[in-house]
């Protein structure tokens, strides 16, 4: 008989030594960046080796055929390749949530102008002006198109019929804007913050609006990795946490972060914009967040569940997956729980949690074929899939 | 070896009724060197389908027009950069047209995982109409692959020239700093270097720049 719990020499050390970690330049990369700059990957015997990336399809790509051993990914992104909307199936892994809030819904300097100032102003304009409206976003099944959907439905526009939705490169999102080529967006800061520095759009809600602490980007590698490398993951976690909890101990620790992001070898932005970005805000307007106490870092399963229920809503998803069982295959809440011990950070009792959305809607991970179905506002049927234009 | 290459491109059997739309880089602001090297493997990979009979119907910068054109064009083929911030807009597309006549990643389907690994190597990806033959776009895609990868080559080598050209300068500056100081003749002055080099571990060049640090430093 195999007794599990002895220690044999050497069974915790990394698999692999030198990670080769993907990342988008925005802010909220930060917890990756500075764990490799304060050296907490060297403390947990991994070096993160950071690679910049153009678009989430080339670091898709580049952790499917695994290039990448891990990345910054969109959270939806990584439910989507697992459920192969779009291409091949692939099981992924989601190794903890990597920050929460931090995004932005923009709209156009001329709707701000036309006396616009929410979502329902939105819809009333849009009623009284009838013309195609145009919205960006950064990825079909990532983040942003879910943020930007639920905040126009929640006003009661339909994102399906009475919009139209495009995926532009957060880079492109002000000059867009400021050519007028659309009406609004939603993306990652600092491309937000940017196209309101330079005055073409105007903030109508910061994305912990829409879903006060929502899951951001995630740490997400291929299930088959995690399986072979468990001790290279579990360090990589434990040295994020770490890092988290650093980012989250103090406004110098934020600025320290925001000095070293604003380097043309990470995001490559200007400073203060970066500084606004990181730094506490106004109190109504809750900033990034990336440790939580150990909550913002948690992989929670209702969070992953989450994401499938809005790609079920707006029919990216034709069927109702096992949600369950697909956000407990897909997250690794038993290597985040050894991380989290390595690292002195605690874990949650329960593994769903409740979350009360801009319309009054509560999610608790109880029932998502049920939830998933309750929008009045929706594209379910697969007819209804929108069609490029 | 180069001509043999040549010859095996020739015998590609053109398909002039394919519709390919090759996605560019747009303008590329001075001092972007990746947009620099994506603009130069586009412009190879437009001559090599053009050398080798192909058809290319249009080629788009990667703006906010790019899903409208490429619905009025329908092609049935559309290449671009793996490196392109094109990519995502282009996976919204094979997103938003899964219903209907639907681009897809042509290697996803089939079961050659070697040639999207390669591909997406070289720099190159692909969107493929549905429902095309692999073995009609095989062909363009191994021009595509043989111009990415080339290209890239040829990108390395002009690099590690550059590079080499720069070290060269700075081990000839450092020579001259050793001389001027200890009155060494040149080749005396090279023996140093290379000695320093050899006991603290480290290239030539190295010490060399370490050396115009100091003396940058102490005037």
């Amino acid at each position: 008989m195999i007794d599990k719990d002895v220690h044999v020499a050497g069974s915790d050390r990394p698999e692999k030594a030198v990670l080769r970690i993907g990342f988008m330049p925005l802010a909220d990369c930060a917890p990756l960046v500075m764990a490799s700059v304060l050296g907490f990957d060297e403390k947990y015997g991994i070096k993160l080796v950071l690679e910049k990336q153009h678009s989430w399809s080339a670091m898709r790509d580049r952790l499917t055929n695994g290039e990448l051993d891990a990345a910054h990914a969109l959270y939806g992104l990584l439910y989507g390749l697992q459920m192969g909307i779009g291409g091949a199936a692939r099981d992924m892994a989601v190794l903890m949530n990597l920050n929460q809030n931090g995004q932005s819904i923009v709209l156009a300097r001329a709707i701000a102008a036309a006396g616009v100032t929410d979502g329902a102003g939105l819809r009333a304009l849009m009623q009284a002006q009838p013309r195609r409206y145009t919205f960006g976003h950064t990825f079909p099944t990532g983040n942003h198109a879910m943020w930007l959907c639920y905040w126009l439905a929640a006003a009661g526009i339909d994102p399906v019929t009475q919009a139209q939705l495009v995926t532009v490169p957060p880079a492109q999102m002000a000059p867009n804007l400021e050519a007028g080529h659309m009406d609004g967006f939603c993306a990652g800061e600092p491309w937000s913050r940017r196209a309101l520095i330079e005055a073409s759009g105007m903030l109508v809600a910061p994305s912990s609006q829409v879903w006060p602490d929502h899951p951001g980007k995630a740490l997400g590698a291929r299930a088959d990795f995690v399986a072979r490398h468990p001790n290279s993951c579990r360090a990589l976690v434990a040295a994020l946490l770490e890092t988290a909890r650093w980012l989250d101990a103090s406004p110098t620790n934020r600025e320290a972060a925001a000095e070293v992001l604003a380097s043309p070898a990470w995001v490559g932005a200007d400073l203060a914009l970066l500084r606004t970005c990181l730094l506490p805000r106004r109190a109504d307007f809750p900033g990034l967040r990336f440790f939580g106490g150990g909550e913002a870092t948690f992989p929670w399963l209702s969070d992953g569940m989450w994401f499938l229920t809005q790609q079920r809503r707006w029919g990216l998803l034709r069927e109702d997956p096992a949600y369950l069982d697909v956000a407990c295959a897909v997250n690794q809440i038993g290597l985040y729980r050894e991380a989290a011990a390595l690292a002195g950070v605690d874990v949650p009792a329960t593994f769903t949690r409740s979350s009360r959305l801009m319309d009054g809607r509560v999610w608790d991970g109880s029932d998502p074929v049920a939830y998933a179905a309750s929008f009045a506002i929706h594209g379910r049927d697969a007819a209804r899939t929108e069609q490029v234009r | 070896m180069k001509a043999i290459m040549k010859r095996e491109e020739k015998r590609v059997d053109p398909s002039p009724s394919l519709r390919i739309v090759v996605v560019t880089c747009g303008d590329v602001p001075a001092g972007d060197a990746a947009l620099a090297a994506q603009a130069c493997r586009s412009a190879a990979l437009r001559v090599g389908l053009l050398e080798s009979g192909y058809d290319i119907v249009a080629s788009l910068p990667p703006d906010i027009f790019l899903p409208e054109r490429i619905a009025q064009l329908q092609p049935d083929l559309i290449i671009v950069d793996s490196e392109s911030d094109a990519r995502d807009v282009l996976e919204h597309i094979v997103i938003a047209t899964r219903e209907a006549r639907r681009p897809i990643v042509l290697f996803t389907e089939d079961d050659s995982a070697a040639t999207m690994e390669a591909a997406v190597a070289a720099g190159v990806s692909a969107y493929i109409v549905a429902g095309l033959r692999a073995e009609r776009v095989r062909p363009v895609l191994d021009v595509a692959l043989a111009r990415f990868k080339r290209e890239q080559k040829l990108l390395g080598e002009l690099a590690d020239t550059r590079q080499k050209l720069a070290e060269r300068k700075t081990i000839d500056r450092a020579k001259g700093v050793l001389m001027a100081r200890h009155s060494l003749t040149e080749d005396e002055a090279y023996g140093r270097l290379r000695s320093l080099a050899m006991n603290k571990n480290m290239r030539l060049a190295e010490i060399a720049q370490r050396i115009l640090d100091v003396e940058d430093l102490l005037g």
